[in-house]
């Protein structure tokens, strides 16, 4: 095999090719290609199983969501059924229950926007103190705060919950969004996003210039900050959207339900003695619920693939 | 900088400000909670009296509590091992990949993660059901027998199921873009010096990505005393032990039977435990 390592992956340019007096429609290791194709096709293979696991349960929304609920119990639960009833289960889902499920998706768009808007400003400002000044027991705080991370919410949320109950904010929205601003994680992203985003000679200019501290920070670093104010509030939305322990202990009534709580409420109904099964609503409601979600993702895939490398590589 | 040190309190007052109430204050509470027993004093609603430590007395000998924390035990011995494992190979694999079919995997490994935990756990509660669950259907056209996928003996491993399925692939991608941060000119050295993939894997990919596998391992610790929104979804489903998740367990305490005081002392000694486990790691990386 040829001891050149760069020629496999790297073709040389025309004006190389010619210097070494090499043909350039020979490919350089012709031999290699062979066996490394054998180790292609396992990989594949790997890859395609896993592949097809992940899909499960997409699949099984995908056909139940066609069917009616009889079907969903007479059929087979991986493949599609005549006749569809796509349509009707549709327009069964934003009808059903005096349309409650379009509540439920309103809900938790407004859950999830106040909160992912909210914790991130939050977490900006405070990133900010963290990242550009110094004050006593900085180092101390700033792990105290990110230590919290280990608390197991359930040891967070019942406590949280009778204290709500005191100052009357259980079954009303705000005892979900307000305790939602805490975010830890999105403070330590923020100050690692400030450390590499606002360089400090820039402040100095810009207090030389008589800018007020509240200016620099607002004029000249947000702008900067960009990528770091989406990927936190990114996660933030995912965070609340997903949230489901928070708003089960503290909300009552059914019409202040996320998606989340909702679907599962049906799902008691569904799977309970003497309930009206609504599997087909559902699984069509899984899918709406989790449209939102696949969309920002694909729509702002840097971002959220930056807040995750500079989660694991900068700890 | 001392004159800084006012809009420095300034610009911290707003996350301060939620962090000690709603944050710091239930904790408080929680430990002021704990200390207090319920009591039926003469004939009446049980009270609530001072009781010194006798919550957390009762903690360590309620073996309902201990068989939850047992489970949790288990489950962080071999889901979270199996997961990172099952990660750091598709990881691997994605890095030698190229192509279409390699960005489709990739995108659908971590599509689990956007999916409410609580959505999933439902999904994949029908794949389970008895009445519903397609592995069945499939097992009853070859003739064989039936397996209750929510049985006492099985569920834990249909919970541990659910948790790899959503989370190996967000640890795959934090992996796959630690992979990327390794300079390319150490593969090139390697392969001039002789090295097969599997050296490079070992020698050169493995040790680069111990320091992130680190932090994934304790997320997944911390994830796994967590575990609760995947056990309630598949309650109405099947049969589920009360203590099946500490954290269950902890929230049927309180929401079912409002003995709030002893649910506070569950939590708090829940808390000291997974700092007791994770706070050796979290200063190794703090340290870093």
């Amino acid at each position: 095999m040829s001891s050149e390592p760069t020629s496999v992956t790297t073709p040389l340019t025309s004006a190389e090719a010619r210097l070494r007096g090499v043909s350039q429609e020979v490919p350089p290791v012709a031999a290699g290609k062979r066996r490394v194709s054998a180790a292609t096709v396992g990989r594949q293979i790997v890859l395609a199983v896993f592949l097809i696991y992940c899909l499960l349960p997409a699949t099984w929304i995908v056909t139940a969501m066609t069917k009616d609920n009889g079907q969903i119990f007479s059929t087979f639960g991986l493949w599609f059924a005549y006749p569809f009833h796509f349509l009707e289960n549709l327009s069964g889902l934003v009808t059903y229950q005096d349309g409650i499920f379009v509540r439920w998706f309103g809900n938790s768009l407004l859950y999830a926007a106040s909160i992912s808007i909210g914790s991130t400003m939050i977490s900006a400002l405070g990133g900010y103190a963290f990242s550009k000044y110094d004050f006593p027991a900085k180092q101390f705080l700033f792990n105290f705060i990110l230590g919290t991370i280990m608390v197991p919410s359930t040891a967070l949320v019942l406590p949280l919950f009778l204290m709500l109950n005191k100052i009357g904010l259980v079954n009303n929205m705000l005892g979900v969004i307000l305790p939602s601003l805490v975010n830890p994680f999105g403070l330590y992203l923020m100050k690692v996003f400030w450390d590499s985003s606002l360089p400090n000679e820039l402040i100095e200019a810009s207090r030389l210039e008589g800018a007020s501290e509240l200016k620099i920070f607002w004029r000249i670093g947000m702008p900067l900050m960009q990528t770091g104010l989406v990927t936190v509030a990114l996660l933030a939305f995912v965070g609340a959207w997903n949230n489901f322990f928070l708003p089960l202990i503290v909300l009552s009534e059914q019409k202040l339900y996320p998606l989340t709580l909702g679907l599962n409420v049906w799902n008691s109904v569904s799977s309970g003695a003497g309930g009206k099964p609504v599997f087909n609503l559902i699984a069509i409601g899984s899918l709406v619920s989790v449209l939102p979600l696949l969309i920002a993702f694909v729509a702002l895939g840097k971002y959220w693939r930056g807040g995750l490398t500079a989660g694991a590589t900068k700890g | 900088m001392r004159r800084y040190r006012k809009t420095a309190f300034l610009f911290l007052t707003p996350f301060l400000a939620v962090f000690i109430a709603f944050y710091l204050a239930p904790v408080g509470y929680a430990l002021y909670l704990s200390l207090f027993i319920r009591k039926r004093i003469g004939v009446g609603p049980p009270k609530e009296v001072f009781g010194g430590l006798a919550n957390y007395i009762r903690a360590v000998q309620d073996t309902d509590f201990l068989n939850g924390l047992k489970n949790m035990f288990v489950f962080g011995v071999v889901q979270v091992p199996v997961m990172l494992g099952l990660a750091i190979l598709l990881a691997l694999l994605l890095q030698q990949s190229r192509g279409f079919f390699m960005k489709i995997c990739r995108t659908a490994f971590f599509m689990p993660y956007g999916i409410p935990t609580a959505i999933g756990a439902l999904v994949w509660g029908y794949l389970y059901s008895a009445n519903l669950s397609p592995f069945n259907q499939i097992l009853q056209a070859f003739h064989q027998g039936k397996i209750d996928f929510l049985s006492p003996a099985v569920v834990l491993f249909s919970i541990a199921n659910i948790v790899t399925w959503t989370w190996t692939g967000y640890n795959m991608i934090t992996l796959f873009a630690a992979l990327q941060n390794i300079p390319s000119d150490l593969y090139e050295a390697a392969r001039v010096d002789g090295a097969k993939t599997w050296d490079i894997v070992r020698r050169i990919q493995i040790p680069l990505l111990l320091p992130t596998l680190q932090i994934l391992f304790i997320f997944s610790v911390i994830g796994t005393s967590q575990l609760f929104t995947e056990a309630f979804v598949l309650r109405p489903l099947g049969y589920l032990a009360d203590n099946i998740t500490p954290n269950l367990y902890l929230y049927l305490t309180a929401a079912r039977d409002a003995n709030y005081g002893y649910a506070g002392a569950l939590a708090i000694l829940l808390a000291l435990l997974i700092f007791a486990i994770s706070g050796p790691f979290l200063r190794r990386i703090a340290s870093r």
